[in-house]
């Protein structure tokens, strides 16, 4: 009952943005090889709406570059590293923004994906606005036990599903 | 024993990067899911006689998904009279349980099986199911990267069956035996990584051993290897394998073994 009222708020409090995701920059844990980097890039570079990805080998980051009017779900992003074999130990979007209103707890949708914002500066964000995704998978282990005690506050953080995200502007 | 302390001390402290692809045991890390692997191992192991024995093992190696991957692999050698000789196969499957990953490191563990027919004739104690004896293996993999340096253990039970149609498994034989490795690898080159066509140079020290359970024979041997990655996408693997102490019968223990390999990736939708 408690997750219901919890999606329904969220659901009324949400308001359908136009925030297209332009850009990623990601890097991925567990690896050091080059061999291991590679079968990482070829995995991204296998998403339709990537367009071209730039890597940084040396600190495992990979910066992907998204086709134009796309739709990306991080979780298909994250699900490309775990098919490599590896993990993703931050994923940082780039939104293009329209006026949007960022106040923790607040979300808005955009492709059907909801995105909260937890932890996060209160502003009103415009144009291009780089975002971290705090959820599970998405930061390292010790990053995520961290957040976790803020579940209280966040109460919709406890939920890991594939159409929605918490955001914190960086 | 000393002086083999010695080895493995003075390997560690060459420099920090290492790696984990090793040449004579695999690590519990899988190869990419969808990704298709070939590999050529030729290992040319001297009799004690004199004589060469060429073997030649050609292998398919699929990731199904992050957790599973297969191995096929098919056994072909000179050992019998009359030449090159196919004289059996292999299927490898090796299921990864755990997987601990942080920035530049990571912690894994995994379960594998082999089951191999050989009709070649039983020749040795020694029991090996890659290329000699049809039977299966089954066993535990760990290993860890930390910064740059991996280091690979694994224990497995393997046990022989009769090599059909011809060769019985004799009885007064041990027909079971438990193998440890210890593996640790490190890469030298390059320094600096700039882009994937630059070659990477690996160092690789591996110890394999292996108790018979019935009479409690055993052997240890030590396996330094050379390995070049090209283009992040090709693999050259230059091994030695040296018997350090065996009180089991065995025939032709120490040998070169040279390996190619090359990932395709994404082959699978």
């Amino acid at each position: 009952m408690k997750k219901i009222l919890i999606s329904s708020i969220i659901l009324f409090a949400s308001v359908i943005a136009n925030a297209q995701i332009t850009k990623a920059e990601l890097t991925a844990t567990g690896l050091t090889c080059s061999m291991c980097s590679k079968a990482t890039y070829k995995q991204l570079t296998s998403i339709p709406e990537v367009e071209k990805v730039e890597t940084d080998l040396n600190k495992t980051a990979f910066i992907l570059y998204f086709k134009n009017g796309s739709t990306v779900n991080p979780g298909n992003l994250k699900k490309k590293v775990d098919d490599a074999g590896f993990s993703v130990g931050e994923l940082v979007v780039v939104f293009n923004f329209n006026n949007q209103k960022a106040e923790n707890n607040s979300s808005f949708i955009q492709d059907n994906i909801t995105y909260t914002f937890m932890d996060t500066k209160t502003g009103v964000l415009a144009g291009e606005v780089k975002v971290q995704i705090l959820d599970k998978g998405f930061v390292v282990e010790k990053e995520y036990k961290k957040l976790s005690k803020l579940v209280k506050q966040y109460p919709s953080y406890a939920t890991i599903n594939n159409n929605l995200y918490h955001i914190k502007t960086l | 024993m000393k002086k083999l302390f010695f080895i493995i001390a003075a390997f560690f402290s060459l420099g920090v990067k290492g790696q984990e692809l090793f040449v004579f045991t695999e690590p519990a890390s899988n190869m990419p899911a969808k990704s298709l692997g070939v590999r050529d191992m030729n290992a040319f192991m001297f009799e004690k006689d004199g004589k060469l024995n060429y073997h030649n093992m050609p292998e398919l190696m699929w990731g199904i998904n992050k957790k599973w991957m297969v191995h096929v692999q098919g056994f072909i050698s000179n050992r019998q009279e009359g030449g090159l000789e196919a004289e059996g196969g292999s299927l490898y499957a090796k299921y990864r349980f755990l997987s601990k990953d942080a920035i530049q490191s990571h912690f894994r563990m995994a379960a594998y099986g082999r089951y191999s027919l050989n009709r070649a004739d039983i020749h040795q104690q020694e029991i090996e199911t890659m290329g000699h004896n049809t039977g299966y293996e089954t066993g535990l993999i760990a290993t860890q990267l930390l910064h740059k340096v991996a280091i690979s253990s694994s224990i497995s039970y393997e046990r022989a069956l009769d090599n059909k149609p011809a060769y019985k498994f004799p009885e007064t034989e041990s027909n079971s035996a438990v193998n440890y490795t210890l593996s640790v690898g490190k890469l030298m080159l390059p320094k600096v990584y700039k882009d994937y066509k630059q070659t990477n140079m690996n160092l690789m020290l591996e110890l394999l051993g292996q108790r018979l359970n019935d009479n409690g024979k055993s052997y240890l041997d030590i396996a330094p290897s050379v390995q070049f990655i090209i283009n992040s996408q090709a693999r050259i693997d230059i091994g030695y394998r040296q018997e350090l102490y065996s009180t089991m019968k065995r025939t032709a223990p120490n040998g070169i073994v040279l390996k190619f390999e090359y990932t395709f990736f994404n082959v699978f939708k």
